[in-house]
């Protein structure tokens, strides 16, 4: 497809692999630039209202499939190391029944987490960590402004990172 | 934690963000920028496991929450409890479609495949598919509705030759006497997404009956409200009143036209004894109830020693 995907990417080249390269591809920078300008010719896109911030959105999320994996293979390497041996247990298996407990129980504290926080700030992370919903609207919805849902994502943010840090170090 | 990264995690997951040019100088600004940011990002994604999908509904209006303490009701749970639900299944023509009624005065809960939850109040009869997990048909009565939101799919709702569509929701719909109300508390739903295509945010509610269509303002707090045991009202008709008591106490209770035709916004709290919820129903809705043979009857003003003083003034 020859078409304004294409020539927006093209006539943004130098920019995107700039932002490639600051998100930490170095060297690769090229290497996902070519990836993505595949990507974008084998599929058939629609006509795109935003082109630019569409292109960056997808370099952002090759980006962090990148890191993703490699964070990935160092684990099951570490594993390895570590003597895990054997077959490795297929990781799309059915939970186990006291996998299942543990999710369970973490889903009770996450909820505890989120009702600690007061209606309003759950309220408003999960219109948008959940429902996908943009802030500004929000925003609207709940008649406050921009400032205040910003703040609100934060406090919400931080006290489930903060949960998730516990939960990993137990 | 990275409070700057933080921000950029949050702002880069806005669907509107746009402002990239400043995220690429940022990143720039130290090459550990780009791994805090990887890193928080992994740590955001890892959330879905243990987020709760649960819906929250913001507070009542004060003067509901003033309410909420004195008036604790023993549990929603205990109206479910207290009975045990029949239900039956009936096969209809689609050997797929299963059909499932409550007697009034008996709720029950339906979990379907996708998650989706769905809350039958007393009186009720609702149609599923084991098929599919999107389809639901509310035949008669009313029901709560906590879906799994799916763009691609949506899950629809049958009323009559109606349809609701939603998007991201929980929404309560009563239909019964030929009238449709549908409440929503939180998302979206579209009525006749085919037709009509009215959206209904939180805090909106549809009505279609005798006096035709209309979109109004409900507290989301208020939506479904019946599964806590209340049933919050804003400048309700009496006549839907007595018609969702009926069905959430399972008790036949009639309104005098006079009645029926009068408003009511407040909170009223559930009772499982009828007696004891008239008593104090009624006079909170300036009305009086009164027990004829196996069902009650709600009247125009205040209680009074006799029947005989009805229709008189307050001084009579």
């Amino acid at each position: 497809m020859a078409t304004g995907l294409s020539a927006i990417f093209m006539a943004n080249r130098a920019a995107l692999l700039r932002f490639v390269r600051a998100r930490g591809a170095g060297e690769d920078a090229e290497d996902v630039l070519q990836d993505m300008w595949l990507k974008l010719e084998a599929k058939d896109l629609g006509p795109i209202s935003d082109p630019l911030p569409y292109l960056y959105r997808m370099a952002n999320n090759l980006m962090l499939d990148r890191y993703r994996s490699s964070s990935r293979r160092e684990r099951r390497e570490q594993d390895w190391a570590e003597g895990a041996g054997g077959v490795m247990a297929d990781p799309s298996d059915d939970v186990a029944v006291d996998e299942r407990m543990i999710l369970n129980e973490r889903l009770e504290q996450a909820r505890a987490v989120l009702r600690d926080l007061g209606p309003r700030v759950e309220l408003v992370f999960r219109r948008f960590r959940i429902e996908g919903v943009g802030q500004r609207v929000i925003a609207e919805e709940l008649g406050v402004s921009l400032t205040t849902v910003e703040k609100d994502l934060q406090k919400a943010y931080r006290a489930m990172l903060a949960l998730k840090q516990k939960i990993d170090t137990e | 934690m990275n409070e700057e990264a933080l921000g950029w995690v949050i702002r880069t997951r806005d669907p509107a963000f746009n402002d990239w040019e400043a995220f690429t100088l940022w990143l720039e600004a130290d090459p550990g920028h780009a791994a805090a940011y990887d890193g928080l990002m992994m740590a955001d994604s890892d959330m879905d496991s243990y987020i709760p999908v649960d819906p929250v509904v913001m507070p009542v209006a004060a003067n509901d929450a003033g309410v909420r303490g004195p008036w604790r009701w023993v549990g929603g749970g205990a109206v479910a409890a207290a009975l045990v639900a029949t239900v039956s299944i009936a096969v209809l023509n689609r050997s797929d479609i299963y059909s499932v009624t409550t007697r009034p005065g008996e709720t029950r809960t339906i979990a379907l495949d996708d998650g989706t939850k769905v809350e039958l109040n007393g009186g009720t009869t609702m149609r599923f598919d084991r098929k599919d997990a999107r389809f639901a048909a509310l035949d008669a009565g009313e029901a709560a509705f906590t879906v799994q939101h799916d763009a691609a799919n949506p899950f629809r709702v049958t009323v009559g030759d109606d349809m609701f569509e939603d998007a991201g929701t929980v929404f309560n719909i009563v239909h019964a006497g030929g009238a449709t109300r549908i409440g929503v508390s939180e998302g979206k739903v579209i009525y006749n997404p085919q037709a009509e295509a009215i959206a209904l945010p939180a805090g909106r509610a549809l009505a279609d009956d005798a006096q035709g269509l209309r979109v109004m303002d409900i507290a989301p707090g208020a939506v479904a409200s019946w599964r806590q045991g209340r049933l919050v009202y804003a400048n309700a008709a009496v006549a839907d009143i007595s018609q969702d008591i009926g069905r959430s106490l399972g008790v036949t209770l009639t309104a005098t036209p006079g009645a029926q035709a009068m408003r009511f916004t407040g909170t009223i709290r559930l009772d499982r004894d009828p007696a004891r919820f008239f008593a104090q129903a009624a006079p909170l809705m300036g009305l009086t109830a009164v027990r004829q043979g196996d069902g009650w009857v709600l009247k125009e003003g205040p209680h009074k020693e006799g029947p005989h003083k009805e229709g008189h003034g307050p001084q009579s």
